[in-house]
């Protein structure tokens, strides 16, 4: 799903022109690039003519050398302006869920075997607080980039279409592509502080073991014990084998039952409801209290923690529109 | 002028402002009041203006272009050695801006000039080929010129000597002329003829000023006036036969100073019927033209006499008519000059340069027969009116006689006149020898104080000041580039196709194609092999070198695995490549972290090598053929 549209806000008129280059990655190459001359190059054929002119006239070498110089400056910035964009290789990077309405940033991967100059990275339909003017000086090698941009709707998005361009190095060209990167980026909904509905936790059976006690993603410390080999080296309490007390594994075992799973508040609108639990979310992590999320079409279990968080967010943002009214009717 | 948000990821204006500055301090030459020098100013006024007011990157990038137009312009109206180096200055720097501003970011000034060059260095090689070889245009129609200005320095349109108490020394510079084969001419080739003055009112001698304020076309349709013509047949030993580039100061006269005997194929100068040489340039700018050697006389020298160089006024200077008629009863012209020669010789004439002013009437028969003191204006005024009293077609021509030979430590010699040098002496005319020089000034003694103006013929250093010294040194230059610079045109530029291609002229578009690929080959060349050393240091490729082998063997880092770590694992499942691998994992970290300098990096790398073809031959392809090439 893409959240902002291709529309040349921000691009001048490069941006309205050429073919939307899709996928996670793009070279760029003789097939994909597009290249014009400039307003400011047209001024210079212009100038360059009337030097000649002045040069005819006057039959002087100073004004004929410097109008075939000028020329051969607009020549030679054809394939300089042209060669700074080819070869470079954009890639998606692993993209942070951002709150709707608020600043995200798209994350690229630039790789290049030649330092580059001046090259602009902007996304199209941004406002221009979350644009991105200054030009990129790209050494060899690659290169991380984010984008800023604002979406308005949860889920997953794609921030549209991106322009990548670079007049350098005398600004008489302008080379430029047009990509709609595909990897999408988790939108969350927009916080919004209102009422959240507390759901009761499932109660374990007679002589089992509280559900996904000490499962992944739990982050609450319980207890330590003797290693068991089977544990792996990430369970290992480091410190307190430095201390000489032997190798231990750490316990982790969520508080459940001690804390509320969150859910959808009764009586109002699913997608506010969504709100509610975002801006519940963030302060009860923020707190450091746990918490769990139940949604019609996923469950979170109680925990803590930044990648809780993360995981309750997500599912926030994944939430389908069908199944919360779904769950609300019911 | 608040500034707005527009402006605030550009560049500086410093470079900018500096190239305007370079711009405006070369414009001191520039007369405001032809179209092309109120055009340039304008537009540097223009670029000033523009670089307070830009607050984007399209406004300042228009003022680079105005900078460089107004360079171009500059250069149309100041071709010298010293206003060129300011342009190319100021090209740098523009160009330097724009490089500026394209980065958007505050470079050091040192980097942005070395890619400015760099760039300039690119472009030259194809700019090149297209000044030399793309056949250059007649100009389209005459430019308009300035009204006729002031008199600056130089010679004076009439010749009156009786008017002048005493000679100015001036010694400010009237013009330079650098010969071919770099000899200065013979003493008595030094006659460096300008103004021709035919009309005689008894008193001032006066020229023919139609052509001075040079109206489009009017030189061209200025009766009797022609081009010059070269004659590559002809060569001689004097200044004739030799080529010569002159560099005339500015002058309110279009006549400039010549030899009388070169030609030339330029065709902006023109030759009078009277034997005047005429440039049209602006009055404030300094004219440069290239004579070649003509072996037949010019037209000039045989041009008949008119009715007017034998007219006297009635009543005027009647000693001296009477003087002259009685050489009249002499047969031939060439005894009544002969006769003139005598007289001057006995009646104790003396060249003086303060000599005292003549009466209004009479004046000359005053010098003539009371006086007898003047300079060499009163003698040419008084021998050719007596020869027109005595029958014989004359007039007085002004010019330079002499000048001083300069040999500066570097550039071209050339020969120097000053206004110090400015002469007068007659012509008469000879029916069998057409047009011919007589100067009665080398008739008559000097004294010792002021000098004979026969001894202006030889140049002497002595006595010298430190600034002339060094105004000549760079006058060599400036001749040099002169001769080298302004040589060029469009006569030269015809030589030169014809010797590149010779009758084969329908080629000349395929050459300027060739001729711009080989500098568009030259300038991205040396760019390339430029981004190709900026991919990383030696360590770094040899890093990648040895990724490369180990890839093909199907060993891959891991992300974020240090060098050391993925070499340990590579020996770990490659045991037989073990020993290589430590080494180099060794080696790596000792030249990446080491630094080591001189002949420790030298041996270091050295052993990189060693080490890496020896798991180049540990490979399994590597030892395979071995095994099949051995016995």
């Amino acid at each position: 799903m893409r959240c902002a549209e291709a529309s040349s806000g921000g691009f001048g008129w490069p941006g309205r022109f050429g073919p939307v280059q899709r996928g996670e990655r793009l070279r760029l190459g003789l097939g994909n690039l597009l290249i014009l001359p400039t307003g400011f190059g047209l001024l210079w054929l212009g100038g360059s003519l009337l030097l000649q002119l002045v040069g005819i006239q006057t039959q002087r070498n100073g004004p004929l050398l410097l109008s075939y110089l000028m020329l051969s400056l607009q020549v030679l910035a054809l394939l300089l302006t042209h060669f700074n964009l080819l070869g470079l290789e954009l890639r998606c990077a692993r993209s942070e869920p951002g709150f709707a309405g608020e600043p995200l940033t798209y994350p690229l991967l630039l790789s290049s075997r030649h330092p580059r100059h001046a090259v602009h990275v902007r996304l199209a339909g941004q406002p221009v607080d979350t644009a991105a003017p200054a030009p990129l000086r790209l050494a060899a090698g690659t290169s991380s980039v984010e984008l800023g941009w604002r979406c308005r709707q949860r889920g997953l998005h794609t921030p549209g279409v991106l322009l990548i361009q670079s007049s350098a190095p005398l600004g008489l060209f302008v080379c430029w592509c047009r990509w709609a990167p595909a990897a999408a980026q988790a939108v969350v909904p927009a916080r919004q502080r209102g009422p959240v509905a507390l759901a009761q936790p499932p109660r374990p059976a007679l002589g089992r073991r509280p559900l996904d006690a000490d499962r992944d993603g739990s982050e609450h410390w319980h207890d330590l014990r003797p290693h068991r080999p089977e544990e792996g080296q990430a369970r290992v309490a480091w410190k307190a084998l430095a201390r000489g007390r032997g190798k231990l594994s750490k316990v982790f075992r969520d508080r459940a039952g001690e804390k509320p799973l969150l859910t959808l508040a009764a009586g109002v609108e699913p997608e506010q409801a969504l709100r509610h639990l975002a801006a519940e979310i963030w302060q009860r992590s923020h707190r450091g209290e746990a918490y769990g999320l139940v949604l019609p079409h996923q469950q979170v279990p109680l925990g803590q923690g930044r990648r809780h968080r993360q995981r309750c967010l997500l599912a926030l943002a994944t939430a389908p529109g069908a199944a919360l009214g779904t769950a609300r009717g019911s | 002028m608040s500034r707005t948000g527009a402006d605030s990821g550009l560049p500086p204006r410093h470079l900018q402002a500096v190239a305007l500055v370079a711009l405006a301090a070369a414009s001191v030459g520039i007369d405001p009041s032809w179209l092309l020098g109120a055009l340039t100013l304008a537009l540097l006024v223009l670029a000033a203006l523009k670089l307070l007011e830009a607050r984007d990157r399209g406004g300042r990038r228009l003022v680079a272009l105005l900078q460089l137009l107004v360079c171009g312009l500059q250069a149309a109206q100041l071709p010298d050695l010293l206003p060129s180096l300011v342009q190319l200055l100021a090209v740098v720097l523009s160009l330097a801006g724009l490089v500026q501003l394209e980065g958007g970011v505050t470079a050091p000034w040192q980097e942005l000039l070395r890619q400015s060059l760099q760039v300039l260095a690119a472009a030259l090689p194809m700019a090149l080929v297209l000044f030399l070889l793309v056949p250059r245009l007649e100009p389209l129609s005459a430019m308009p010129a300035r009204a006729a200005g002031q008199a600056l320095t130089g010679l004076s349109a009439d010749l009156d000597p009786g008017s002048i108490a005493s000679l100015a020394e001036d010694d400010s510079p009237a013009a330079r002329v650098a010969f071919a084969d770099d000899r200065p001419p013979a003493p008595q080739q030094r006659y460096w003829r300008v103004l021709v003055h035919e009309r005689f009112d008894g008193r001032r001698w006066q020229r023919d000023e139609a052509g001075e304020t040079f109206d489009a076309g009017e030189m061209a349709d200025a009766p009797g006036s022609a081009a010059l013509q070269p004659d590559p047949e002809a060569g001689s030993a004097d200044t004739a036969g030799r080529t010569q580039v002159w560099l005339a100061e500015p002058s309110r006269f279009t006549a400039v100073p010549w030899d009388g005997r070169s030609g030339s194929a330029d065709p902006r100068l023109q030759l009078l019927p009277e034997g005047e040489l005429r440039l049209r340039r602006p009055p404030i700018e300094r004219r440069s033209y290239r004579l070649r050697p003509a072996a037949m006389p010019l037209n000039w020298q045989r041009q008949p006499p008119g009715p007017g160089t034998l007219t006297l006024p009635a009543g005027s200077n009647p000693r001296l008519q009477a003087l002259g008629r009685s050489w009249g009863q002499l047969a031939e012209p060439a005894e009544r000059i002969a006769a003139a020669r005598a007289w001057f010789e006995s009646s104790g004439f003396r060249y003086d340069r303060r000599p005292g002013a003549l009466p209004r009437r009479d004046g000359l028969d005053q010098f003539l027969f009371q006086s007898r003191v003047g300079f060499c204006g009163h003698y040419a005024s008084a021998f050719s009116a007596l020869m027109r009293a005595a029958g014989v077609p004359s007039r007085t021509v002004s010019g330079y006689l002499g000048g001083r030979w300069v040999v500066p430590l570097g550039g071209a010699s050339y020969l120097e006149l000053r206004q110090s040098d400015a002469h007068a002496w007659s012509e008469v005319w000879l029916a069998d020898q057409g047009w011919l020089r007589i100067d009665p000034s080398d008739w008559v003694a000097a004294p010792a104080e002021q000098g004979a103006p026969a001894a202006l013929l030889a140049g002497s250093d002595q006595g010298l000041g430190r600034w002339t010294w060094l105004q000549r040194q760079w006058w060599g230059l400036d001749m040099a580039w002169s001769r080298w610079w302004l040589g060029f045109d469009r006569s030269r530029q015809q030589a030169l196709l014809a010797w590149l291609l010779g009758a084969r002229r329908g080629a000349l578009g395929l050459v300027i194609l060739a001729g711009l690929a080989l500098g568009l080959i030259a300038a991205l060349l040396p760019w390339q092999l430029w981004r190709s050393r900026q991919q990383g240091d030696r360590v770094s490729r040899d890093l990648a070198e040895l990724l490369l082998l180990l890839r093909r063997l199907g060993l891959q880092p891991l992300p974020a695995e240090t060098v050391e770590a993925f070499c340990r694992r590579a020996a770990a499942a490659r045991p037989d490549l073990a020993p290589s691998l430590e080494r180099l994992s060794r080696s790596h970290g000792l030249r990446r972290y080491g630094r080591p300098a001189g002949q420790d990096r030298r041996a270091q790398a050295a052993e990189w090598r060693r080490t890496l073809l020896l798991l180049k031959q540990a490979r399994p392809g590597a030892i395979r053929q071995g095994r099949t090439s051995g016995p």
